[in-house]
């Protein structure tokens, strides 16, 4: 209303966070990609795109690479669906939803750092909780299962530490930890789908839950739907304390758990090599950003249904 | 995809409803698949509180079920200092949480993260609640640049620029402090985001009658808009304080051995850094003690938290 | 010949009775307006009779067939929601398709993208009806429209258009007009009741507007407490309410009712104003003498000169001008009763405010009801003392 200059002193402080927290590292980080600098030595040589070129090219990144997409294409899906259908199967019962909602929302409350200490110890392939109740089940009727029936015979996988699990075992920790969230946000977006629709749609002849959901619940969720697939990449995308607590060094079983977060983390922070790390984060920002510009577009083009 | 759709009043299900307990495989189905989900959800938490019980043999044998046995145990390390035999005989709960205690400074663990968490939600709102404010309801030259600003700031994700951060911080000097801690975390364009659209649904009468009566803006933000939003700044208080009480990324990145600047994520890392055999009880135990206070307060605010943690979800 | 009956329908939600023993029966093609307060049951009747709602008690009968296990799905019945609950996701021409594809498609002709291309002739035949619909309500160039891009009146016809193209048994529609604005309300009230007839088909609509039930119905069921207190033409409801909450309910201005009494030779006065005919108590017994309540309609009176027999006499307080009609209300009995008096535009231009006027009862016009809101009717012998006891 006034031009007190009042204004200012509101927006001063946020502004200028913003700029020094938030937009310099941006550029700091574009500005150091391209150098070798580390902390402590002076004198950075400009490398151009060796950096870049390092990333797209070395096997290590490569495998950087897929680890973090193999996560991100495991837990993103599962995380969603899993989510989409507790909240289904709850809002459905008559008793106990609430309950169910509690149980499921626990594991977004924990300390992920613990909980992974914690799947560590239950996933030990001696003394692990999980390994001793699957031999339980030996010599019954799951030994029908071939894949049982091997692990009863040579023992029952090493999980985090047998290359073509580790990074399946990780993922599905991270589905344990994020369906949760995501069941919250599906069923709110259940209460907000008008009753009327429903009664409209038996009326038009929808009998099956199928219909139903094809023809209601699954449009009317779809702003819910954009919004808890581009927050599950993203969270998805920065995972960190599962890894680097069950992987302090080199990203598990011959890399195959080397996530981005982790390898700005080994390469800048352990090994003091900024240059590359800086590469990364700035290969890092350009994947999220993209997302969220996907997400923004769609929320405003497609799904803008009044 | 069951009958989620179906409404609880159409006659298919209220004309079969009858007796209320009446047997329904589908709803039996429905209870079936919810209560497996939850087991494994349920699985890791039992571990934890089970294994804080126990003693090194029972977990190790996995015996005991959840409590143990809770017979008296030799504590090893305390033979080793030449006490007298009889005196190290412990029981295994009370010596699992005596060592977590012990064997590690928690207390100032707990400590150092109250102080952190409660220092950064502090500083967020002294930031943001003026800003989003001027953005709401202030007319000036620059606003919409601001907004767009804060917009754009959105779709940066803190974590993703520790790199940068951390040499500035490093570069003065900053890193092993508090400072290192909070720095970071002080501006939440969320939380200027989510005030700024609370505040527009403020009426602008009440602003002006606050003007009328005399009020300086700086005092209607304090007097009039912070109580008004109270409900909001609640949510992002939830919000704020799980996420960096559960924080072990960016502690890990600038606290590098001055462990009387531990928070309780970085704190329970270093006892599983050199945990042998023995100490996987007191680990669990000191894992409880961390993840308790906020499933705690969780479970006695439920709707709130629900509400805070999905705040994010709201646009 | 009926197409729905209603039998002794009972519902209650928990410890509240909604519905309280509900008979009706609805014949074919007829236009039937449940109408009354709201609260008084009449979307729960409706509900029911879709099958949205079960009831506590009570038969619904479809076409002689008794429908209570049957789901409102397989019932054939339409229905036009208060809200239109139109698909907000679904262009208008999908929205109405989708009651045929529901009903004429297999699974695999639902599907998306493929399903078009299995079932291609029914989905021609779809197609084609979905036009013919939509030119009939002239919405013909809205069909490619998502309905957040339309303006109320058009979101009522593509519900409408998606009721009608499969042709059910029965169209039932909840306060259908209710989110309009009073212009077009008036307007589609006329469209409806020519839709009717041109469609021939049995009509169950919903209102709280008794001016809606009035103009389009065929019969109307006036509703209350969970009761249908009378049903009948909306001519026989206005002219011959049976209760007085009937009365009340129907017709605007309201009904002037005054409190009278009923003297041993069972004329009924107010005043100077006695009702020459005997009450005869009708089903209630033989009348006694007491209080009763007098019902007459703005229209059943007339301004006269002062000093006419039987009239009252009354300032006037207000005066409603709406063009055609004028009303005047005028406090009688130095002020303790209000009535309401139509006249024409020449006469009410006269009666300035706080002018005294004197106003006569028409002949023949006049409603008597007994102390428990019964109407008592009016035996056709006039009463040759009634002057002499006036």
């Amino acid at each position: 209303m006034r031009s007190g200059g009042a204004h200012w002193w509101f927006v001063g402080p946020a502004l200028f966070l913003m700029v020094v927290i938030l937009l310099m590292p941006i550029l700091m980080a574009g500005a150091l990609s391209f150098t070798s600098y580390s902390l402590g030595n002076p004198g950075a040589a400009f490398v151009g795109f060796d950096n870049y070129e390092k990333i797209f090219t070395r096997s290590t990144y490569a495998k950087m690479f897929g680890a973090t997409f193999r996560y991100v294409f495991v837990v993103v899906p599962l995380s969603v669906g899993l989510g989409l259908g507790a909240a289904l199967l709850i809002n459905s019962t008559k008793r106990f939803g609430d309950l169910y909602k509690t149980i499921y929302f626990l594991p977004v409350m924990a300390a992920l750092i613990a909980m992974a200490i914690v799947w560590e110890f239950a996933l030990h392939p001696t003394v692990g909780i999980v390994n001793s109740t699957l031999e339980r089940g030996c010599g019954t009727f799951l030994e029908g299962w071939s894949w049982f029936a091997r692990g009863c015979e040579r023992g029952f996988p090493l999980w985090l530490t047998d290359r073509d699990y580790a990074i399946w075992t990780v993922a599905f920790i991270g589905v344990w930890q994020g369906f949760g969230f995501n069941m919250v946000l599906y069923l709110a977006g259940l209460t907000s789908v008008p009753r009327e629709l429903y009664h409209a749609a038996e009326m038009d002849g929808a009998k099956s839950a199928w219909d139903r959901f094809r023809l209601v619940t699954w449009p009317m969720l779809g702003p819910t739907t954009v919004f808890v697939v581009t927050i599950s990449f993203i969270r998805s995308f920065q995972v960190f304390d599962t890894v680097e607590a069950f992987y302090p060094q080199g990203g598990g079983p011959s890399k195959s758990v080397y996530v981005m977060m982790f390898a700005i983390y080994e390469k800048a922070i352990q090994q003091n090599l900024m240059g590359i790390g800086a590469a990364i984060t700035v290969v890092f920002l350009a994947f999220v950003m993209f997302l969220t510009l996907v997400q923004r577009w769609l929320v405003e083009k497609r799904v803008h249904y009044s | 995809m069951s009958d989620t759709a179906l409404p609880a009043s159409a006659p298919v299900s209220a004309s079969r409803a009858g007796p209320a307990f009446r047997f329904s495989v589908a709803e039996t189905a429905k209870h079936l698949i919810l209560v497996l989900g939850s087991l494994v959800v349920l699985l890791p938490f039992y571990v934890m509180v089970s294994y804080s019980f126990k003693s090194p043999a029972e977990i190790m044998q996995n015996m005991g079920g959840f409590f143990g046995a809770q017979e008296l145990f030799r504590d090893d390390y305390c033979v080793k200092l030449g006490r007298d035999l009889a005196d190290c005989m412990v029981t295994p709960v009370i010596y699992n949480y005596t060592t977590a205690f012990q064997k590690a400074p928690l207390l100032r663990y707990l400590f150092n993260g109250l102080v952190v968490t409660i220092s950064i939600f502090v500083i967020q709102v002294l930031v943001a609640l003026p800003c989003a404010y001027a953005l709401a309801k202030l007319r000036f030259w620059g606003r919409e640049a601001v907004f767009g600003l804060v917009l754009f700031c959105l779709l940066i994700p803190v974590h993703a620029i520790a790199l940068p951060l951390y040499i500035m911080l490093a570069k003065l000097g900053l890193t092993n402090s508090y400072a290192a801690l909070v720095i970071p975390w002080t501006i939440s364009v969320f939380g200027i985001f989510l005030m700024r659209q609370f505040f527009m649904t403020v009426p602008d009468n009440l602003i002006d009658a606050a003007r009328m009566d005399g009020m300086r803006e700086f005092s209607i933000i304090w007097n009039v808009m912070l109580p008004t939003a109270i409900p909001a700044l609640l949510a992002f208080a939830i919000f704020s304080v799980v996420a960096h009480w559960n924080d072990y990324f960016w502690p890990r990145i600038v606290i590098t051995g001055d462990r009387s600047l531990f928070t309780p994520p970085l704190g329970l890392r270093e006892f599983k850094g050199d945990a042998d055999g023995d100490n996987f009880g007191p680990m669990m135990a000191t894992a409880t003690i961390i993840v308790t206070p906020l499933i705690v307060a969780f479970l006695i605010a439920q709707r709130r938290f629900i509400e805070g943690i999905t705040l994010s979800g709201m646009k | 010949m009926t197409a729905i009956a209603l039998k002794a329908i009972e519902k209650s939600f928990g410890s509240t009775r909604v519905l309280d023993g509900i008979d009706l029966s609805i014949a074919d093609g007829e236009f039937l307006t449940l109408v009354g307060p709201s609260g008084c049951g009449k979307s729960t009747l409706l509900r029911i009779l879709a099958g949205l709602e079960a009831p506590t008690s009570g038969i619904v009968e479809i076409d002689g067939r008794i429908v209570n296990d049957i789901r409102p799905a397989s019932r054939n019945l339409a229905m036009v929601f208060q809200s239109y609950a139109l698909y907000p996701h679904l262009s208008v021409a999908q929205n109405m398709m989708t009651p045929l594809k529901l009903r004429d498609l297999s699974f695999a002709g639902r599907l998306p993208l493929v399903g078009p291309l299995l079932a291609r002739e029914a989905y021609r035949s779809i197609l084609a009806r979905v036009e013919d619909t939509a030119q009939i309500l002239k919405i013909d160039h809205l069909l490619d429209r998502k309905p957040g891009q339309l303006s109320g009146g058009q979101r009522q016809r593509a519900a409408l258009g998606r009721a009608m193209v499969r042709e059910p048994i029965a169209f039932l529609m909840d306060e259908p007009l209710s989110n309009l604005d009073a212009a077009l309300r008036i307007h589609m009230r006329a469209e409806l009741a020519e839709l009717h007839r041109s469609l021939k088909s049995t009509f169950v609509y919903v209102t709280h507007d008794q001016a809606e039930a009035l103009t389009m119905s065929d019969r109307m069921a006036v509703m209350m407490d969970g009761q249908i207190l009378q049903l009948g033409a909306p001519e026989e409801i206005y002219n011959n309410p049976v209760d007085i909450r009937v009365a009340e309910f129907v017709g605007a201005p309201k009904i002037n009712l005054l409190p009278g009494t009923l003297d041993s030779a069972g004329h009924a006065r107010f005043g100077d104003m006695v009702l020459t005919r005997v009450t005869d108590g009708g089903d209630a017994g033989p009348v006694t003498s007491g209080p009763v309540t007098i019902g007459l309609r703005p229209e059943h009176l007339a301004l006269c000169d002062s000093g006419a027999p039987q009239s009252l006499s009354g300032r006037v307080v207000h005066k409603e001008n709406l063009g055609a009609d004028v009303y005047l209300h005028l406090a009688v009995q130095d002020g303790a009763h209000r009535i309401v008096v139509r006249t024409t535009p020449r006469e009410g231009r006269t009666a300035s405010l706080g002018r005294t006027l004197h106003v006569r009862r028409l002949e023949d016009q006049a409603m008597v009801f007994g102390p428990n809101g019964n109407r008592l009717g009016l035996s056709g012998v006039a009463g040759r003392t009634v002057a002499e006891v006036a």
